[in-house]
């Protein structure tokens, strides 16, 4: 094996060698030529990392090594299975001898399956000699199946006389109620949220699409965990291409275990230095259900309640599912809010270093006079004041979240008091700068996804050590660097920017405004192009239409 | 590791090539004002004021806390002084702040053209900065000047100047005034004067009048009332107030201009050149001291008449003084006529300041008034004494 391994090492990074020095024979001919670009192509080379070789790990099928059937003697199976099974005390045998001579075997894992179930619905059964009375069966005799079923839930009625098992389905995991998704609370609006149960959430987003074109295709990923993932999409609604896509994708990954859908993301994003998300993700069936209608493509991911979302624009990162269930114009005020805060969060420290370090003609008199007063104690450059408080206020969210909830509250005492009023008074910190940190905080948590708000939160500090370094120049810098970025991510596709980035009009009514549901018109045009109509036109509701008598 | 160092040196561009200019905002000396006047011997006295940010730590507490400081030097230029006072102050000189320039009336007759230059090089000099004539002693014991109510005085004298009822000339307009032809810039004048009971401590400064300079150099002040009248005749009437009497002498009115426009006619007939200042005015009545109803149009009448008498009268006192006084045209009516008559501009702008003092100026007020207040007659008085 480790041999095998090296020896396939070798040849390759052979090859590497040779094509790096034909490569550079190349690079001293364009020299010439090209001056420009090639010092651009030489710097790109010379930042880049290097990627490793990547050594994809064998499937490992430690359960059993060979495709093994069920045979007719009945000892011989329990034997096969208690081999497979040794050291799982939680696996159960129930032998039942009728009339002395027909055996049958009723293998199940205890801690997965409900016995109540069992009792009921096998065992008694067949005891009584009657037809097993559970939903779900099938026959298998490959016992690599068998193992698979019983690892999932089931329970295996092997008999003697056939060498075929029958596979009951008796899942009885105790899952968690439905509950309000803490991480993404509305006022106004459905509260039940995903949990940790795959079908439960498949469930919750059958019950809101009563159609048999919403598929769920079911992939299982994990060499261990074998973990079910579903891609979930209306026909018709989402483009063909598009699915293929993210089948493709996900079917790439090859992993011992997933443990959450947030592994799923980081193995499908196409861009994965980006700060910004590429995948959306939401705990809310209400947002899957929406999304789905706009012809995007759904991942369930079994045992995590976050359902992934793709492909994801910017503006999905400032659209919260309230918006459409409150009423039109309040929800375009508060996106506009939105938009307005999104710059804040990036660029309210940076400008205020920026200003107060370069640019002080920019500030009215009496202002810049007030600023200076409280700044008069303060023995640190404006940057590393804003730098520091940044960081403090980013440690005191991390410790509110992470902390138990009785312990939270004095966290955030010690943390209003410590900065907001001690820091200022021993002339740590001025006082600006505390108040445009809590802005910022403010505007950051106003930021309805929380993966999208953290991205902006990172970009903060980059563009905070410009402008303390460059002044405004370096914001501009900084700016033009986000909007370039930003104008070039694509996700599964679909430009990042869209419908604003290539601009499309006609869909530019759901992101700068929110449009009455009535006016939306066609589906977006990035996705959900081939079965365009979701509402007839016309339907503005007034008292006095055509057809119908003045109420 | 590498592409960690590589990245680390990329950033080390913005530290080694970065913050050149960076200076904390309280490593800077915010110049509020700046005063200029002539010492015996010939030099220039620089004064600039200086806010001095007081730390909140202790306000309050310590009582009666020094706003501003005054530093002054002298030198052959401005530069030079500007920098002696650099090495007399530990914090960097900042102008971008300056809201005033007072210029000294001795310095003002003997010539402000050296000066004005240093304001227009550096960007931090703005011109928005309203430039004055200080009236009477030296420009330096204004910015000295202990104001009551705002933070810094310049502050103060800035807010005064943007109430718009008084001449606000910025280095902007100077320098637009100064350097067009048929027009000679003007600025206000300020002058200290002292209030209350203790004079030494509570001094307060008026604005008052303004200033004609003629060719950079001062050649006489005007005073408010005066001044009013070149404002009318300037078309940069805006919050005015004219009074009058009655030609019966049965007591005063008083109005308030509201909107005020203003048209230049020019006429060349042989050597005689004649302007017609028209003016249209409308405002309304706040003061009424005759026993008149001047709800009633015929009374209204009467009163519209005597304003703009009085407003004529103005005018042509103020237009009369820079005619044959200073023979300085302030109000720009060789600018009209240069627009008007380009051609016979050229010939006689050579001599325009002889031209102008001889030009026949008539004044032509025109004045509305729009309301006359929630009374017609005074109240105080009784129904028979009020004349219908």
């Amino acid at each position: 094996m480790v041999f095998s391994f090296f020896s396939n090492e070798q040849p390759f990074s052979l090859m590497l060698l040779t094509s790096r020095i034909i490569l550079g024979k190349n690079w001293e001919n364009t020299t010439i030529k090209l001056e420009g670009a090639f010092q651009v192509k030489r710097f790109r080379k010379w930042i880049r990392v290097e990627p490793g070789n990547a050594s994809i790990p064998e499937e490992l099928h430690a359960e059993n090594e060979e495709n093994a059937e069920l045979t007719l003697d009945l000892n011989q199976n329990e034997m096969t299975f208690r081999d497979i099974f040794e050291n799982c005390s939680d696996i159960n045998f129930r032998k039942i001898c009728l009339d002395g001579q027909e055996k049958q075997l009723v293998i199940y894992l205890a801690t997965l399956v409900n016995e109540e179930l069992i009792d009921d619905h096998i065992l008694r059964p067949i005891l009584d000699n009657a037809i097993i009375s559970a939903g779900s069966t099938k026959q298998s005799s490959n016992v690599n199946e068998i193992v698979r079923q019983l690892l999932d839930g089931h329970a295996a009625i092997l008999t003697g006389t056939d060498n075929k098992a029958v596979l009951v389905k008796a899942n009885g995991v105790k899952q968690r109620s439905l509950e309000e998704p803490s991480s993404e609370p509305v006022i106004r609006g459905p509260r039940d949220g995903f949990i940790e149960n795959i079908s439960t959430n498949i469930g919750l987003l059958r019950a809101r699409l009563k159609t048999p074109r919403l598929k769920m295709e079911a992939v299982t990923i994990g060499s261990l965990s074998q973990t079910q993932v579903v891609l979930s999409y209306i026909t018709g609604v989402a483009t063909e291409t598009l699915i293929d896509e993210v089948r493709e994708r996900v079917k790439r990954i090859r992993i011992d275990a997933i443990l959450d859908s947030g592994y799923i993301e980081e193995f499908i994003e196409d861009l994965p230095y980006s700060p910004f998300p590429q995948v959306h993700s939401s705990e809310r069936p209400d947002v899957v259900t929406a999304e789905l209608l706009e012809g995007k493509i759904a991942i369930l991911v079994d045992n995590s309640p976050f359902v992934l979302m793709v492909p994801m624009t910017f503006w999905t990162g400032l659209q919260a599912s309230e918006d459409y269930y409150v009423r039109w114009p309040i929800a375009t005020f508060v996106r506009w809010i939105r938009f307005l805060f999104i710059f804040i969060a990036i660029f309210a420290p940076s400008l205020y270093v920026a200003v107060t370090t370069f640019h002080q003609e920019m500030i009215p008199t009496n202002l810049v006079l007030s600023i200076a007063s409280s700044r008069e104690a303060v023995p640190f450059p404006a940057m590393f004041e804003a730098l520091s408080m940044e960081i403090v206020f980013e440690a005191l969210r991390e410790a509110g979240i992470r902390l138990p909830k009785q312990i939270g509250q004095a966290i955030s005492i010690v943390g209003a008091l410590v900065i907001g009023q001690a820091a200022v008074q021993a002339g740590i910190i001025s006082a600006p700068v505390v108040i445009i940190v809590s802005i910022t905080g403010i505007a950051t948590f106003a930021i309805p996804r929380y993966n999208f708000a953290s991205g902006i939160r990172l970009l903060r500090f980059p563009i905070l050590f410009l402008a303390g370094t460059l002044g405004l120049y370096g914001i501009v810098l900084g700016f033009l660097c986000i909007v370039l970025h930003v104008a070039s991510l694509r996700s599964f596709g679909v430009p990042y920017l869209a419908p604003l980035g290539p601009i499309t009009v006609t869909s530019l009514k759901d992101i700068l405004i929110r449009v009455p549901i009535w006016a939306r018109g066609p589906r977006p045009l990035a996705t959900g192009n081939s079965d365009s109509v979701r509402e007839q036109a016309g339907q503005k509701p007034s008292p006095f239409r055509e057809g119908r008598e003045g109420n | 590791m590498k592409p960690f160092l590589r990245i680390c040196l990329i950033l080390s561009i913005f530290m080694t090539s970065g913050c050149w200019d960076r200076t904390e905002i309280n490593d800077l000396a915010f110049i509020t004002g700046t005063a200029f006047d002539l010492t015996d011997n010939g030099k220039y006295l620089l004064s600039l004021q200086f806010a001095i940010p007081s730390s909140s730590q202790n306000g309050g507490s310590g009582g009666q806390q020094q706003k501003f400081f005054v530093l002054s030097a002298t030198g052959k230029n401005a530069n030079e002084a500007f920098e002696k006072i650099q090495k007399k102050n530990s914090r960097k000189l900042f102008t971008a702040h300056r809201s005033v320039i007072l210029i000294g009336e001795s310095l003002g007759r003997q010539g402000i053209n050296d000066l004005l230059d240093v304001f227009s090089h550096d960007p931090r000099q703005r011109l928005k900065t309203y430039i004055m004539l200080v009236k009477g002693g030296e420009a330096r014991k204004v910015l000295q000047t202990r104001y009551p109510f705002d933070q810094l005085p310049m502050e103060a004298v800035k807010e005064m100047e943007s109430q718009q009822t008084e001449i606000a000339t910025s280095l902007r307009d100077f320098f637009m005034a100064a350097s067009s032809p048929g027009i000679y810039p003007i600025v206000g004048v300020i002058e200290a004067d002292s209030e209350g009971s203790n004079p030494s401590k509570n001094n307060v400064f008026k604005l008052g009048g303004s200033a004609v300079f003629k060719d950079l150099k001062l050649v006489g002040l005007l005073d408010g009332n005066e001044t009013d009248g070149l404002n009318w005749a300037r078309g940069h009437m805006k919050d005015g107030r004219i009074n009058a009497e009655l030609v019966d002498g049965k007591g005063n009115v008083g109005m308030v201009v509201t909107h005020a426009n203003r048209m230049i006619k020019t006429d060349l007939q042989g050597d005689r050149i004649q302007f017609k200042i028209i003016l249209h005015g409308k405002g309304t009545l706040i003061e009424n001291n005759t026993d008149l109803d001047v709800s009633l149009p015929k009374n209204l009448t009467l009163v519209q008449d005597a304003l703009e008498k009085s407003a004529e009268k103005q005018i042509h006192v103020a237009v009369n003084k820079l005619q044959k006084q200073f023979k300085a045209d302030a109000i720009g009516l060789g600018r009209e006529l240069y627009r008007d008559k380009p051609n016979d501009w050229k010939l006689i702008r050579n001599e325009w300041d002889q031209n102008f003092a001889e030009a026949d100026v008539t004044v032509d007020v025109t004045l509305t008034i729009g309301g006359f207040g929630m009374v017609g007659p005074p109240l105080q008085l009784n129904e028979e004494g009020i004349k219908k």
